[in-house]
């Protein structure tokens, strides 16, 4: 079916696909973030109120949740961003064809390991449930809970590879290479700037104002 | 180049149990597997991937278990490590300081105080990164920081541009070995060392360090003698002295706390960010667009690493499954070679790894394999830990790869090949080798302070 | 009690994951002689015990019944408390201030034994030896004459029985990661401490405290458990050499308990003669006496404060089973 559409409409969906699953994933990496912000006020609000002789008795366990989410949920943001670390120092002198094929390999292997980070996951969730197991913590978390949240941003992250690779590989198959490596290629010098220049803009914008 | 470095050891190791022990050793397979990653590499796969399907890959031609069936508990074990919790929380703070300008007020105040030393400004940019990384735990977080801060001032100056490239990568090198350190945190967490004790110990050897780095300096001023600025009235000088006040109070915030017995190292991070926060409203610039952008760099940042512990954690767990660290340590531990060269070869070995890896990949897929021989040799493990930290940060700024350099590099004014910041941090290594060797003369350096202490 | 030899046969190789450090007598005293040693000398080499600790494995305790039941080690050992959490049964057997002495906890050990594994066994793993580490004690970095001076005071515990038990103690109970407690009780982020009399000796715990109680308040009981289908697959022979050889553990085991009870205390306070099994303390404890008062407390909150707390998180079905198992021993109800 897709077949007899032409060409640039199925790469359009395809890119339509990818971009809808990158803003979600901003929005869970947004929230990975305050999770952090969120885990430095308990962990000071603790310290201080072990002062007074107040402490919640699960502190360690429940930042040691929001870590896990946090990780979890910044996986797939981070992979749009092109900010997973690859050696790519001879990848990038080759030709731009040959170049363009590595990339999707790379993206594909990154994807059987992600693929196998989930299935183990949700085993472990499975394993939970059938233990019903709690944490040793005051509050008894049902790690459930937790290690549910965890899976749910590894399966986000399988998804956004799949997209990625989805289209990637139309653009492959359409005689476009230029468009997967600007897709996946290594980040140039100008974005590592333009992301410097950025944070450095906002101290000084601060001092205008 | 972990992953093939570690294939050719377990090549070898397989060899030799062939050669003493007489089990049939699957050479071909082995060769297979170095192949294929060879070529993964060469393709720039991503680092976390190659680490774990290599587990895999040795899970399934090696093991004779379902180790498959524990893959999940493998990787939510350090997902949801306290310990870990450091980590995003350090890059959280630098991330908020170095948005609401903090960074550039440390700066100009130490200027004022040392540009009229034969070196001048280099030796700003070296102190204020190492002030800077008494608070921050994150050497990319460090460079990061200072160097966005430092590089305008060169602009159009006479300064040798690879010495100010060179100092501010040597700089931001000294982020994880000044305590507090994300460096020290790992290692703590895999060899159940104490975090403490490592901070103490890496007190005289980062000023060692630093030292060595403004001997570096002083001597590229007196060979390049340039005009030196007026002398500044007193008033002026210590009127730039508030201008420390936010960092410093920040410092005895980070390190005091821990000290003083008020908090663990962990701990003394949430407290880092929350006094980051407070300075940074004291600015009036405390605004949600600086938390909105520093949550997102610091849940990027920390993504990107979870990812390498997934595949590191399960690559550890499959070779520990199949005993090699037992295996190579008991190997090593009988070679005829005194304990000192075995180490020197060890401490060979980083710095070779280090010269393709990434820092904090190289200490997460070798301590787990080294540690054991060094503790069977009879070295100390705090020592260790401030040595494997050192490596770590010779690792970041030794080229051709190595991420501080890239950072700097991406923030640089004017335009310029990278080579600028290679030959630029030359000297800076040499010193710091330098300072790996006295360390493996005088292993007190790191030793003595801890026990007086203690 | 390992028999002398084993007819010849298929070669067996165990993978055997047991105690949490390399250096704990635990594992250098028993494990290492017995199940690595004698089990291979005396089997003529047939059966090969593969033996690592926690550490080794990267391991940090709570997972060893996934371990077992996935089938990742045929044999590991952890202590009751951690596994709780999976299986929480297991938190009955040594809740805080039930076994007042050795004899106690090895009765209760021995009573509960086929109780807990009808819960693990749906599991796929078996609890085949239950044994004790040395006594848990208090360590603090000020002088105490009773467990009543804790209150007010930060101590750092492990497990919700003893969260409760320093709780009804006034003590407010704090929660830090082992290798940091050194430096916590150094800077005084913590006041006290529990841990086991040997394992505070050999985390140099006497470096940076000065007083050690001497009335046991748990013993930190583990168990060895074994993979379900890997042990009736074993050829009945293996079967059984293997478990005459999980006997003699479980006696030495009992035995170490005992002796290295009074052991680390001894090297705590400076007695050199006494001080054999642990490295002696260079800067010498004093030793706090239990008094009558403290014992007849620490009853009292096991029946007020501690046994609710369990059958609250356990379930109403483990206060039964401790009614019908455990009060027998101790003279101690739930719920009544
Ligand atoms: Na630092
Ligand atoms: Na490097």
């Amino acid at each position: 079916m897709s077949g007899a559409l032409p060409a640039p409409l199925a790469l359009r969906l395809a890119r339509g696909l990818r971009t809808g699953t990158a803003a979600a994933a901003t929005v869970m990496a947004y929230l990975a973030g305050w999770n952090y912000i969120a885990c430095a006020l308990f962990i000071t609000a603790d310290v201080v109120g072990r002062q007074f002789g107040y402490s919640s008795a699960s502190t360690i366990e429940i930042t040691g949740y929001m870590l896990a989410t946090g990780i979890a949920w910044g996986l797939a943001h981070a992979l749009a961003r092109r900010a997973h670390i690859r050696v790519d120092v001879w990848v990038n002198r080759l030709p731009l064809k040959l170049r363009a094929v590595l990339h999707l390999l790379a993206l594909l292997l990154l994807g059987g390991f992600a693929a196998f980070c989930a299935w183990s996951a949700l085993a472990l969730v499975d394993e939970s449930l059938l233990f019903d197991a709690h944490d040793n913590s005051a509050l008894r978390v049902p790690l459930v809970v937790p290690q549910g949240i965890w899976t749910f941003g590894i399966l986000a992250f399988c998804v956004m590879i799949l997209m990625l690779a989805l289209e990637c590989a139309l653009s492959l198959l359409l005689g476009r290479p230029e468009e997967l490596d600007r897709l996946l290629g290594a980040r140039t010098l100008e974005d590592e700037t333009a992301e410097a220049l950025e944070a450095v803009e906002m101290a000084r914008g601060g001092a205008a104002r | 180049m972990i992953a093939v470095v570690l294939l050719l050891v377990l090549l070898g190791v397989a060899v030799f149990a062939a050669a003493t022990g007489g089990q049939a050793v699957p050479v071909v397979e082995i060769l297979a597997l170095t192949g294929a990653f060879l070529v993964f590499f060469g393709a720039g796969v991503y680092i976390a991937a190659v680490l774990g399907l290599l587990g895999i890959l040795i899970g399934l031609t090696f093991s004779d278990r379902p180790w498959w069936a524990f893959a999940g508990q493998t990787l939510w074990g350090p997902s949801s490590n306290f310990v870990l919790v450091a980590v995003p929380l350090f890059l959280l703070m630098g991330e908020i300081l170095l948005r609401a300008g903090l960074s550039d007020r440390l700066y100009r105040a130490l200027n004022v105080w040392l540009n009229r030393l034969p070196g001048g400004l280099l030796h700003t940019n070296i102190a204020s990164c190492a002030v800077f990384s008494a608070i921050s735990g994150s050497s990319v977080a460090t460079a990061a920081t200072m160097g966005s801060v430092a590089l305008p001032y060169f602009n159009n100056s006479a300064y040798s541009q690879r010495m100010v490239l060179g100092s501010l990568a040597a700089g931001g090198a000294l982020g994880n070995l000044i305590p507090p350190g994300i460096t020290f945190i790992i290692y703590g967490l895999i060899t159940e060392t104490s975090v403490g004790a490592l901070y103490i110990a890496a007190l005289l050897p980062s000023i060692l360090v630093t030292g060595l780095f403004i001997l570096v300096i002083l001597a590229h001023g007196l060979t390049h003698p340039l005009p030196r600025p007026e002398r500044l009235p007193l008033a002026v000088k210590l009127r730039a002295l508030l201008d420390l006040v936010p960092t410093l109070l920040l410092m005895a915030l980070v390190l005091g706390s821990i000290y003083a017995g008020f908090a663990t190292p962990t701990e003394a991070a949430a407290l880092g960010v929350v006094g980051a926060a407070f300075f940074a409203a004291a600015e009036g610039r405390l605004t949600l667009r600086l938390l909105n952008a520093s949550a997102e760099a610091t849940a990027r940042n920390t993504a990107l690493l979870g990812l390498i512990i997934f595949g590191a954690y399960l690559l550890n767990y499959l070779l520990t499954a199949i005993n090699v660290p037992q295996t190579l340590a008991g190997f090593i531990g009988g070679l005829p070679l005194p304990p000192w060269a075995i180490m020197a070869c060890i401490l060979a070995l980083y710095l070779a790894l280090g010269t393709f890896m990434e820092g904090f990949s190289m200490i997460i897929t070798t301590v787990p394999v080294v540690f054991p021989i060094v503790t069977a040799l009879g070295y100390d493990p705090i020592w260790f830990g401030v040595m494997v930290t050192m490596l770590v940060e010779i690792a970041q700024v030794s080229p051709p790869d190595g991420t501080v350099m890239y950072v700097l590099q991406g923030m640089r004014p004017r335009a310029g090949p990278i080579t600028d910041v290679f030959v630029g941090v030359v000297p800076f290594l040499a010193a710091y080798l330098l300072a790996v060797v006295l360390m493996m003369i005088w292993p007190e350096i790191a030793l003595w302070l801890p026990r007086v202490m203690g | 009690q390992v028999p002398a030899s084993l007819p010849a046969g298929p070669k067996v190789t165990v993978v055997a994951v047991t105690q949490p450090l390399p250096t704990q007598p635990q594992y250098t005293r028993v494990d290492i002689p017995i199940l690595r040693e004698q089990v291979g000398q005396r089997s003529g080499g047939r059966i090969e015990v593969q033996l690592s600790t926690h550490a080794e494995r990267n391991l940090s305790g709570t997972e060893l019944v996934r371990l077992v039941r996935s089938g990742q080690a045929d044999i590991a050992a952890a202590t009751l408390t951690t596994l709780s959490g999976d299986v929480p049964i297991l938190d009955g057997v040594d809740l805080a201030g039930l076994a007042p002495e050795i004899g106690v906890a090895r009765r209760i050990a021995e009573a509960m034994l086929p109780v807990v594994n009808r819960d693990l066994e749906r599991f796929g793993a078996r609890l085949m030896v239950i044994y004790p580490f040395p006594a848990q004690v208090v360590f603090c970095r000020q002088p105490f004459a009773s467990l009543s001076e804790l209150r007010g005071r930060k101590v750092r515990t492990f497990g919700n029985s003893l969260v409760d038990f320093f709780t009804a103690w006034g003590a407010q109970p704090v929660s830090i990661g082992f290798p940091e407690v050194y430096s916590a009780l150094e800077r005084g982020v913590v006041d006290c401490a529990i841990t086991g009399t040997g394992s505070g000796v050999a985390a140099r715990w006497p470096e940076v405290t000065t007083h050690v109680s001497n009335l046991p308040v748990s013993w930190a009981l583990a168990g060895y458990m074994v993979n379900v289908a890997w042990w009736n697959r074993l050829d009945p022979q293996v079967r059984s050499f293997i478990e005459a050889a999980l006997r003699e553990v479980n006696d030495k085991q009992w035995e170490l308990g005992a002796a290295a009870t009074r052991d680390g205390l001894d090297c705590a306070i400076g007695n050199a003669a006494a001080c054999r099994i642990h490295t002696l303390a260079a800067r010498p404890m004093t030793e706090v006496p239990a008094t009558e008062a403290d014992r007849a407390a620490v009853r009292e909150i096991l029946e007020k404060t501690v046994l609710p707390g369990f059958v609250r998180r356990c379930g109403a079905r483990c206060g039964e089973v401790f009614n019908q198992v455990i009060a027998p021993i101790v003279g101690v109800r739930a719920g009544g």
